[in-house]
């Protein structure tokens, strides 16, 4: 290829005097000789980058006793109950959030190496798959046998229930009257074509609502809910229950299919947003398809008392107090109000499948979810 | 003549024992390739009905998604970024130069963040479709962001600044005499542009063309907020919603595997498409002067795409920062985390060039078709989604290394992984513009490998490996969804934060952040273009 050599030679050649820096250009001449020491730029991000990669391991050297939590709960629901346990222990708690599964996920990666103490999760099924994964230890606290009830504890109290949240309907009151929705299994009806807004396949609430119904209706029923549900739903499909309140508040959906705080998360910023709550499945129906946000010592955690002191606290009529009211929530330790603007926690009742069920159930609903093309 | 573009350094005749280079480089970029193998082998011994089950129900559609996406993005990133390179190299007017800064922008926005905007400005209820109703009546249709034509807009708009510094590049670069022979033999200025000024630019075009549907491909964040369906977020969905990631790994598998026909693809159209003046005179276009109608039509249009991808976001940005900051929500503790983003952006960009220079060399200067393949494996690291690769990281790291397990140098790694290949590109095209004539003159002439590449090759150089620094570097500023897995406890950068506060609908405490990633990127951002002056 002689023609293309003949260009190289040429091309590089105006490069090499365009873009030699004047510091290269000349000084030195051939003959005289440097030592081989890189310049100094060189040197400087070189010896930095060594730096920075020594630094990684600060963290690991210097780090301050301290627990360490593992939190599918956002930092904003749990810092406040965190910070007041300091102040009453004075025990340190470091946090880590993210979504439940994806921490546990991580949780199960680490094994024994985990840096965590505690997880806490939205969701009791995750919490009973980590116990299925040997991740928790049953605590030995007698406090929790007097504060919490069973059904919402794990059988060995590997985890325990912190507080409560039901499933709803939200419905927007300019367009919609849902005196006519008595059971969840209404909202498949063709009728609301286009009209409801559903979590999409991935949120835990979805998963663990779904396995409720297949537990109390069967499989068939379940199946086609589920498809009148997604034809319903059609683009309708959100990643967050903010998003499903927003649409619903908006008029751009009349339904949505959420977790209770949600709509009163959404009221508290506007007030006069045209949204409110429909509970449905009593009298003679199943129950509302209750959920809850729940905590479990890690198996392998190095710091056992202080583990100890935070679920007591969190078990406590101070802790539960705070910890379900920063969000709206039912505590479920017995005769701690919830917040009054709840529906109260008496005038319903709940749909009767252990929570400890949700974790065996999961695989098949989520596969049923696939087969019928939720996503 | 196969051999004939090897420097004689590197020359082993009858050896089979590789040189300590190349054997250095391979180990690199095989290690690199290793998430990818791990994952490849989780997919391969998956349940054949997990497979049946993906390729019925979702393979489908998601492959559809994703090459429609990428297409959309193809087309609007070219007219963008083309029209852009040439009213910008060709024309002058008030603020041209100054423009020529300003449109590279848009790399600074993190693609979720940009996405976020979207959905405020165009959702229901926001300016845009209030104006357009008051407009054309309340019943008019408008399009809404989470649509195809929504994540079209939101990539386009977030990554036709690569095709941009290109074109701009190569048009800066470009000998003029042909155009004017082409106009000389009477051929029309239109026809001149498409059948000779375009053609002539077509390598850095689909370089640049490259990056961007390489980003949008493994983009994990927009196509999550506008909910359009795309193998990397079915993968994410998959990653966080289920305890089984067997299926996630099939569908790495199948995105790799399709990105790795596209790169070879790019590496052939490359190869086939070099482009030598061989004779003649090197002439430059010189810009023209424009009236004051061209001046006032070009800055409209520039006003547009910028206000679009920049303007309108930073100003909405800084509103919510303000209405933030009114109650005090903005702290000391941001000092952290841009602290944090910066420390580890810089060392993986630094690090991205270290172990980047071999594994460059090697594919300029040996491109054996198995250290192509090679080399060619490492790149599919920026496809494999971010998720999944940090997972097979952390087991890889877990089960080997536990000492580094728990540390930043994690994050480092999986940056690397997904990375190193954007600085690849660049170090690899600015190395393709030394001849190794050079390299063999100093050679003969007694130099040291090493006083050789530190004397002749490096200052050449220089421009690319740069730019490939800062490729990197803005790229780990934005990371999202590795960072998310695999940070050190009570270690946020300020993209998590981002996407911390923004999942929990706090956009107010979300805008902070957001706003400081721009202001550490965009001066970064600037200094491309710097380069690309120099190169010329």
């Amino acid at each position: 290829m002689p023609k293309r050599y003949h260009y190289i030679m040429k091309k590089s050649h105006s490069l090499s005097i365009n873009l030699q820096p004047p510091s290269l250009r000349g000084e030195h001449a051939p003959g005289s000789h440097r030592t081989l020491s890189p310049p100094l730029g060189l040197r400087i991000i070189f010896s930095l980058t060594l730096a920075g990669l020594l630094f990684c391991f600060l963290p690991h050297a210097f780090a301050a006793e301290s627990l360490v939590v593992y939190s599918g709960r956002a930092e904003r629901l749990i810092q406040p109950v965190l910070d007041a346990f300091h102040a009453k222990t004075g025990i340190h708690v470091k946090m880590l959030t993210g979504s439940s599964t994806a921490l546990l996920n991580r949780l199960q990666a680490e094994g024994s190496r985990t840096p965590a103490d505690v997880f806490i999760t939205n969701d009791a099924g995750t919490l009973e798959r980590a116990r299925n994964l040997h991740l928790l230890r049953p605590m030995e606290i007698p406090e929790i046998k007097q504060a919490i009830p069973e059904a919402f504890r794990a059988p060995d109290n590997s985890w325990v229930g912190l507080s409560g949240r039901i499933w709803v309907v939200a419905y927007n009151t300019n367009l919609v009257d849902p005196g006519h929705i008595t059971s969840i299994l209404d909202l498949a009806d063709p009728k609301w074509k286009g009209k409801i807004a559903i979590p999409n396949a991935g949120s835990v609430y979805l998963q663990s609502g779904i396995s409720v119904i297949r537990a109390v209706k069967g499989e068939s029923i379940t199946e086609q809910f589920l498809k009148g549900l997604k034809a319903n739903a059609g683009t309708f499909v959100y990643g967050k229950n903010r998003q499903i309140v927003d649409a619903v508040a908006r008029g751009e959906v009349a339904l949505g299919l959420v977790n209770h705080y949600y709509i009163f998360r959404h009221l508290a910023k506007h007030h006069d947003a045209p949204i409110a709550l429909h509970i449905t499945d009593q009298d003679n129906g199943m129950g509302l398809i209750m959920n809850t946000t729940g905590i479990g010592v890690i198996t392998y955690t190095k710091h056992l008392a202080e583990t100890k002191a935070l679920v007591q606290f969190l078990v406590s009529s101070e802790g539960q107090k705070m910890f379900a009211n920063l969000n709206k929530e039912y505590p479920l330790r017995p005769g701690i109000p919830a917040d009054p603007a709840l529906p109260p926690r008496k005038s319903f009742h709940v749909a009767n499948v252990p929570l400890t069920r949700l974790a065996e159930l999961r695989d098949p609903t989520m596969t049923a979810m696939e087969r019928i093309g939720l996503r | 003549m196969a051999f004939g573009n090897i420097p004689l350094s590197l020359r082993r005749r009858g050896s089979l024992i590789p040189s300590p280079l190349t054997f250095l480089g391979l180990t690199v970029a095989g290690s690199l390739t290793l998430p990818l193998l791990y994952v490849s082998y989780k997919a391969l011994t998956a349940d054949l009905a997990v497979w049946h089950r993906l390729w019925t129900t979702r393979v489908p559609e998601l492959f559809l998604n994703t090459i429609s996406l990428a297409l959309g993005v193809a087309v609007g990133t070219l007219v963008l970024g083309i029209s852009l390179a040439w009213l910008l190299t060709r024309y002058r007017f008030v603020g041209s130069t100054l423009w020529g800064w300003i449109v590279i922008l848009p790399l600074a926005i993190p693609s979720y963040v940009l996405a976020y905007i979207y959905t405020y400005v165009m959702g229901k209820g926001g300016p845009v479709e209030s104006f357009w109703q008051g407009m054309f009546g309340p019943d008019a249709f408008f399009p809404s962001p989470f649509s195809y034509t929504g994540a079209v807009l939101v990539m386009t708009l977030n990554t036709f600044p690569f095709v941009y510094l290109l074109a701009r590049a190569a048009l800066l670069n470009f000998n003029l005499s042909y155009e004017e022979v082409a106009r000389a033999t009477g051929v029309t200025r239109v026809s001149t542009f498409f059948r000779v000024s375009l053609p002539l630019i077509r390598p850095s075009l689909i370089a640049g063309l490259f990056l961007a549907l390489l980003y949008v491909v493994s983009d994990f964040g927009a196509v999550s907020l506008l909910r359009y369906q795309t193998f990397t977020y079915a993968v994410y969905q998959q990653m966080t919603g289920r305890y089984d990631h067997t299926a996630a790994a099939c569908l790495s598998l199948l995105l790799v595997s399709f990105a790795f026909l596209f790169l070879i693809a790019e590496r052939w159209s490359r190869q086939r498409s070099r482009f030598y003046q061989t004779t003649g005179q090197f002439r430059r276009a010189s810009p023209q002067p424009c009236s004051l109608l061209s001046t006032f039509l070009i800055t409209g249009y520039l006003i547009l795409v910028v206000g679009a991808a920049f303007g309108i976001p930073v100003i909405l940005l800084i509103q919510w920062t303000l209405s933030a900051a009114a109650e005090g929500d903005v702290t000391l503790r941001f000092l952290e985390f841009v602290w944090n983003s910066v420390f580890l952006s810089g060392t993986t960009a630094t690090l991205a060039l270290i172990v980047g220079t071999p594994l460059a060399y090697l594919a300029c200067r040996r491109p054996t078709r198995i250290n192509l393949l090679i080399i060619q494996g490492a790149y599919t690291g920026y496809v494999l989604p971010g998720p999944v690769a940090a997972l097979a990281l952390l087991v890889l790291i877990s089960q080997t290394v536990p000492v580094l397990y728990g540390t930043a140098l994690v994050l480092i790694l999986a940056y690397l992984v997904h990375f190193l290949p954007a600085g690849l590109q660049a170090m690899e095209s600015a190395l393709h513009q030394v001849t190794p004539n050079l390299e063999e003159a100093a050679r003969s002439l007694g130099s040291p490998i090493y006083r050789t590449f530190q004397k002749v090759t490096l200052p050449l150089v220089r421009g690319g490996f740069l730019s490939a620094w800062i490729l990197v570097f803005v790229q780990c500023m934005k990371e999202l969804p590795a960072t998310l897995l695999l940070r050190p406890v009570g270690f946020d950068t300020l993209a998590v934060r981002i996407w911390l506060e923004a999942s929990e609908e706090l956009y107010q405490l979300a805008a902070p952040p957001a706003l400081l990633i721009i202001m550490v990127t965009a001066p970064v951002v600037l200094l491309l273009v710097g380069k690309g002056r120099q190169i010329t």
